[in-house]
């Protein structure tokens, strides 16, 4: 039976859902029950990663150190991961210590056509004999053969494996096929792919990604992520099983580790908002939503002309100071139209 | 045991009493581009050997735009009066001394991570690099051979059907590709090798290296036996990336620096030679054999979440042309590559 | 005002976009003169420029100073950090000022808006980092208005195609660079810097955003400082514009900087490089002017002074390296 290697960002891109206010003891809960339901890797830590908790894209209440310790603890066969975006974090900084709190798997991610800020960090953590998946972020906004290009990047600089990142959740099937197929054909290594749900394409993306030659797979516990959410661990592992494919969690114990995360971690529903769809069509990073709301509020100004017009600046993860540029200046428009 | 002197056990198994096959060497002067990488560092210990040892009087000069990587990388190097460090860009060769009789062009990166950041500078030191030696070769009083250094990539991807490619043997490379710089740059190095040789008449013999292992080569290169051979020395576990059907053979460095030098003094303008290991190995077995040699007790990870038969590749040369141009042979089978590869990072190196 | 023989000479080390856009700058000053402009490969689009504009170039690298220690008082080095560490070596005995455009940080951290004349007395100055240019005088300000500053970070956004492959490769370096020098002139232990590379065509102008969390904002002496300031900068880097003024939000100070290139040898978007050679120009003329000054009050004989006396240096590995 096909293999599908699951990774769970429910207690990382889960952090963007809560402003990165996860506490140690809630990484905890999650943490043991995702082990005891065999999920092969989980990812842990501020929504943009290592080293990201800032005043541009949020303050996170615990350190680093503090969140991957919290889920170390409690995990053994199940491997901890971190998300790591360089100009964010460093090698000296923040890796060397994720490596001694005894991460073991790393995802070193850039926007899509940059492949070659990870060439170090990726070197760094391959030499050091840990697994290094590359990751390109907002994958839609380039061309399938300029992804292939950059993965391959990654590749040479020692990637175990390439992940396309659907930050904006504005891929429909037939995009994420095309795509996974060009960089399934180019290189020699994994493939994987990584959904959010705000055009609800969520599961029907990640299934587009495996037919078309993916074998890792990212969901988090009832879609708990940045804008709408990801896809939804529980669902995806089913439909997954129904379709033949193995994924070596414990189904069962994977409903136990939700309904835990529904009770302790959620104090938000992930759900398909307004601003969500309209964050999807402009094409804009998902971890902004929360950022765009409260700004939004404070120009009195209409969100979704804001989300619009960050699409047509054709803003990148991690920039989310111009929110306060482009409400400041919506703002002026209108008084002046006023 | 020194490293100099780890170099010499290697360099006297390899040249096995066979110095007099170089005779036309002695007394001469030879040029080495890209003089501070791997092939360069070798050359550089081989001639030392011949000088020291049988007397063969050769003056050298290590062409190397980092000329200081040497005083980390070998020092004892550095002091001997018979080898001179040059500082330049190879780009940027206008004049080489007038006893300059010989030349090995080494110069360009076989670093896939550099050739996938840096294209344009990979292509620029292979292109207006080999461009720029010619030329000021063919200006040189009594020039007797250059030997240009390609790469065994130029031939495209090896068909799965044949074991060992020769040198006639191409498939075709995409020259659209990002993927592809590296091969097609040295593709134009030897096409502006032929244009030299019939224009000038310049005497250019061409090696095509493949894949070699030993003393000087980084483990921090993102190649297979690299990883494999770090991995294991670092506690284990070896990782695959794939299943391991991939077929690769390795050249030990000692019998890669005879083969090339053996090329320079005897082999006939405007051919082109193979030089590395006709045996090849999967990386399965490579990366067992590895583990057998460091006693590191992990179990080889590999990847068997689906079916990788469309990605085997396979990358091993025929080179029955050299050895049978010149008698030469491998003299260091791939299990005692492994362990003296092994044996000089354990010794010499640091791996943290 | 200054005739070409009582121009400061000046040589520029490393062709690539820093030290070919710092030649150009170079040529339009009125205090300063190019003499020798050096790369180590004689084909690359930098020397063709400099050859083009008449400029003596070399391929040497730091030998062609070595070789010929009276081209020049002044030494920009646009190379890398470890080139610089031993360029620095050389120079330092042959008695140079050396500007560094490395974040190697040897020399004194100079912006000048802040702390120019502090600098003149110094040998080696290093001009920290794009990011750090743009923002170190806004975080200057915030530093100089409020005793308490709890938190600094700032955020730079690049255009992808301003970030060559040696910014790329030495981001980190950029990242430490960029916070420690933070810390070094606000005063403020806890600094963060950010660099986003954006690939948005038509290209994005450089930008810079500063935020800092204080105990009690005072936004309104604040905006008067930062007006100051960027009357200040504005006078060496025209294209230095506020584009959201000192602003309270979300209980953190946050304000916002443009910086349009003068479009020498790069392009106007790339702001991110033209701020760090205006800077290096700015400290470059300032010294020069002050040189003048110095040369015409006292007569000839003493005019050698020792500040430009040569001290031969025994570099080992001058000699080691044969010359073609």
């Amino acid at each position: 039976m096909p293999k599908i290697l699951i990774s769970d960002p429910t207690l990382r891109d889960g952090n963007h859902a809560v402003k990165h206010q996860l506490t140690a003891k809630q990484i905890a809960a999650y943490a043991s029950a995702a082990e005891a339901a065999h999920i092969p890797i989980i990812e842990v830590g501020h929504g943009n990663g290592l080293g990201a908790s800032s005043l541009q894209v949020g303050e996170s209440l615990h350190d680093d150190a503090t969140l991957l310790e919290a889920a170390r603890k409690h995990l053994v066969k199940t491997k901890l991961g971190v998300h790591v975006m360089p100009g964010f974090a460093t090698i000296s900084k923040d890796i060397k210590l994720a490596m001694d709190i005894g991460v073991d798997v790393f995802r070193v991610g850039s926007h899509c056509t940059e492949a070659d800020i990870t060439q170090r960090h990726i070197g760094f953590i391959r030499n050091k004999g840990k697994e290094v998946y590359g990751a390109l972020m907002m994958s839609h906004m380039a061309s399938k053969e300029v992804l292939a290009e950059e993965a391959y990047k990654m590749q040479s600089y020692g990637a175990d494996g390439v992940m396309l990142y659907d930050s904006a959740g504005a891929l429909l099937p037939d995009d994420v096929e095309e795509k996974v197929r060009e960089l399934v054909a180019r290189l020699n290594i994994e493939v994987g792919f990584h959904a959010h749900n705000n055009l609800g394409m969520g599961i029907a993306n990640s299934i587009a990604a495996v037919k078309a030659g993916a074998t890792i797979l990212d969901g988090t516990a009832c879609g708990f992520g940045a804008g709408a959410g990801n896809t939804q661990l529980e669902v995806l592992v089913a439909v997954l099983e129904k379709m033949g494919y193995s994924t070596g969690i414990d189904f069962y114990k994977l409903l136990d580790a939700c309904d835990l995360a529904d009770r302790e971690i959620l104090s938000v529903i992930p759900r398909i908002s307004s601003i969500s769809i309209v964050s999807a069509l402009a094409g804009v990073f998902s971890g902004f939503s929360k950022h765009v709301e409260r700004i939004s509020k404070e120009y009195d100004v209409d969100p979704r002309e804001v989300f619009f017009e960050l699409g047509l600046r054709k803003v990148v993860a991690g920039q989310e100071d111009l929110i306060l540029e482009v409400a400041a200046a919506l703002a002026g428009k209108e008084k002046r139209c006023a | 045991m020194s490293m100099m002197n780890f170099v010499r056990e290697d360099l006297r198994t390899a040249v096995a009493g066979g110095a007099t096959a170089v005779d036309v060497l002695r007394e001469s002067c030879i040029l080495v581009t890209g003089g501070t990488g791997f092939v360069g560092k070798w050359l550089a210990e081989l001639v030392a050997f011949l000088n020291d040892e049988h007397g063969f009087n050769i003056r050298l000069l290590l062409l190397s735009r980092n000329p200081h990587t040497l005083d980390i990388h070998a020092p004892h190097l550095l002091c001997r009066k018979d080898i001179s460090l040059v500082a330049k860009d190879v780009r940027s060769v206008m004049d080489i001394p007038e006893d300059v009789e010989w030349i090995i062009h080494a110069a360009g990166t076989p670093d896939n991570r550099i050739h996938a950041s840096d294209p344009l500078r990979v292509m620029q030191v292979i292109a207006h690099g080999t461009g720029a030696v010619l030329e000021a070769a063919s200006r040189l009083p009594r020039l007797q051979r250059v030997l240009n250094i390609s790469s065994g990539l130029v031939y495209g991807p090896q068909p799965l059907s044949v074991s060992n490619v020769a040198e006639t043997v191409f498939s075709g490379i995409n020259c659209a590709s990002v993927q592809t710089i590296y091969a097609e740059a040295n593709r134009f190095g030897e096409s502006i090798c032929a244009a030299y040789r019939n224009l000038q008449r310049l005497p250019i013999v061409t090696a095509r290296p493949f894949a070699f292992i030993g003393p000087y080569q980084h483990l921090d290169r993102p190649w297979a036996i690299n990883n494999f051979i770090r991995d294991s020395l670092m506690g284990g576990p070896i990782r695959i990336l794939g299943d391991g059907g991939k077929v690769r053979s390795y050249m030990y460095a000692a019998d890669m620096a005879w083969w090339m030098l053996s090329i320079l003094a005897r082999g006939r303008s405007g051919t082109i030679y193979n030089v590395g290991s006709p045996s090849g190995i999967t990386l399965k077995t490579l990366a067992e054999k590895i583990l057998r040699i460091t006693g590191d007790s992990q179990p080889i990870q590999v990847n068997l979440s689906h079916d990788f038969s469309a990605k085997r590749s396979i990358f091993v040369p025929d080179v029955s042309l050299a050895e049978k141009a010149f008698g030469l042979g491998l003299t260091m089978d791939i299990d005692t590559a492994i362990r003296r590869t092994i044996h000089w990072h354990r010794e010499f190196t640091t791996l943290k | 005002m200054t005739s070409s023989s009582e121009k400061i000479k000046v040589a520029i080390l490393g062709s690539g976009n820093i030290g070919t856009d710092l030649l150009i700058k170079v040529l339009r000053s009125p205090y300063l003169e190019c003499t020798l402009f050096i790369g180590r490969n004689m084909s690359s689009g930098g020397m063709h420029k400099a050859s083009s504009l008449g400029v003596r170039t070399s391929d040497q690298s730091i030998e062609a100073i070595v070789n010929d220690p009276d081209c020049c008082d002044i030494v920009f080095d646009a190379t890398s950090a470890i080139d610089h560490k031993r360029h620095w070596a050389v120079l330092d005995g042959l008695g140079k000022t050396v500007i560094d455009m490395t974040p190697a940080k040897i020399g004194a951290i100079c912006v000048p808006a802040i702390n120019l004349d502090d600098c003149l007395i110094e040998r080696n100055v290093n001009m920290i980092t794009c990011g750090g240019q743009a923002s170190l005088p806004m975080a200057y300000a915030i530093a100089r208005t409020h005793p308490d500053v709890h938190y600094i970070e700032v955020v730079s956004s690049i255009a992808s195609r301003s970030a060559g492959p040696a910014t790329r490769l030495n981001i980190d370096e950029y990242v430490d660079t960029t916070s420690s020098a933070l810390q070094y002139f606000s005063g403020c232990e806890k600094t963060k810097a950010i660099l986003i590379i954006n690939p948005a065509n038509p290209c994005i102008d450089m930008q810079t955003t500063i935020f800092a969390k204080v105990e009690q904002a005072n936004i309104e002496a604040l905006r008067l400082e930062v007006d100051a300031m960027v009357r200040i900068i504005q006078s060496y880097v025209p294209g230095y514009q506020i584009i959201l003024p000192p602003t309270l939000e979300n209980n953190r100070i946050v304000i916002m900087v443009k910086v349009l290139g003068l479009g020498d040898y790069l392009p106007r978007y790339a702001g991110n490089l033209d701020i760090i050679n205006c800077a290096a120009i700015a400290f470059a003329e300032k010294y020069a002017k002050l040189r003048y000054d110095q040369l015409r009050i006292t007569n000839h004989e003493s005019r050698i002074t020792n500040c430009f006396s040569i001290i031969r240096n025994s570099w080992e590995g001058v000699d080691k390296c044969q010359k073609f």
